[in-house]
């Protein structure tokens, strides 16, 4: 029976404890590093790069929307962002659903460059279409919406693209360190 | 389906997303009616409420002044024009649209052409009056005496027909 339940797991206890981390390393990113860019969408650059070293570390369909849930329950018990819970924990659920359809219909290739880039593009703008919607729907004022909403767009897709492709790099980097082989042993 | 292919579909599906949103929101704009803050002279194109103004607003436009031919004194404000194309597309102002300026409090009322208003020669602008409202003045026949501006200005309604 405990064979059963262990063999019956989709991911194993010590992927599920990576994805947290990383899901912890998101929303600890966004608190703390803040760039001191007037730039809609800045955050892209090292909250996709996560997102897209979490899907090489546990290279599983599911991974990225598990990691953006758990950070957008996270991100919301902590009262992150400035339009309401709901809000914080849809954006960052949609970041993880919308890089893991993109991994999905393209191969879960995240060392490449140009999937790492398009896929991460994705999940970002994902996090604008849910913010844009929740605006539109409930009338809340949103920031970007009163700047500029083609600069915008703009910001999001540049930025998930520019996190996309740092992500990529950090895997190169940890495979070439040797961090795989010494997952696989941990595993 | 090629690798190339997909990425190129996900690129395509992200910029008809893009333009979506964009085009809903220029839909949502060209159908919805600006909100002005209380004490506002609203401005109507054709019927429709385009924007408004608060007298403070125009102190970010150029000042200009002359002086009245009936009491010699210098008039000192901020013109009509100016303030109508910060709301409105100068392309939608034709040489004969006519600009209706009213004070509902006053009674009074003045309609003038863009071409007039357009003619920096005509000085059609507002002055503040002494307890801090509009007054609309300039040199034009039918403006260019005190009896015949229109203090406390409170609408402005063009009308291209």
């Amino acid at each position: 029976m405990t064979s059963n339940t262990a063999r019956g797991r989709y991911f194993s206890t010590f992927q599920l404890i990576l994805l947290a981390l990383f899901a912890v390393l998101i929303v600890v990113a966004k608190i703390a590093l803040r760039l001191p860019l007037q730039l809609t969408g800045h955050s892209g650059i090292f909250w996709m790069a996560i997102v897209i070293v979490a899907v090489g570390v546990v290279p599983k369909t599911g991974t990225a929307s598990l990691v953006g849930l758990t950070s957008g329950i996270l991100a919301a018990f902590l009262g992150l962002g400035d339009l309401g819970a709901l809000n914080t924990f849809l954006s960052y659920t949609m970041v993880g659903v919308g890089t893991d359809l993109v991994l999905f219909l393209l191969g879960r290739k995240p060392e490449n460059l140009v999937i790492a880039m398009v896929a991460a593009t994705f999940g970002h703008f994902s996090k604008f279409l849910v913010k844009w919607a929740m605006s539109a729907l409930t009338g809340a004022p949103v920031g970007f919406v009163a700047l500029s909403l083609v600069r915008a767009i703009i910001g999001y897709i540049v930025f998930g693209a520019l996190g996309g492709l740092l992500g990529a790099l950090t895997l190169r980097a940890l495979r070439k360190a040797g961090f795989f082989s010494y997952l696989a042993e941990k595993k | 389906m090629s690798q190339r292919t997909r990425i190129l579909v996900a690129v395509g599906a992200l910029v008809v997303l893009a333009g979506v949103v964009l085009g809903i929101e220029a839909l949502r704009a060209s159908s919805s009616e600006p909100t002005l803050e209380p004490g506002s002279i609203p401005i109507y194109l054709d019927g429709k409420l385009v924007g408004g103004f608060i007298p403070d607003d125009l102190t970010t436009l150029e000042q200009v002044s002359f002086v009245d031919a009936e009491e010699g004194k210098t008039q000192e404000g901020w013109l009509l024009r100016d303030m109508l194309l910060l709301h409105v597309k100068e392309s939608r102002l034709k040489p004969d649209t006519r600009i209706l300026v009213t004070s509902t409090s006053r009674g009074k009322s003045v309609e003038i052409t863009w071409a007039e208003v357009d003619d920096p020669a005509n000085w059609v602008m507002f002055d503040f009056a002494g307890r801090g409202t509009l007054k609309l003045v300039s040199v034009l026949e039918r403006l260019d005496v005190r009896d015949e501006w229109v203090q406390d200005v409170n609408k402005i309604e063009i009308e291209n027909d």
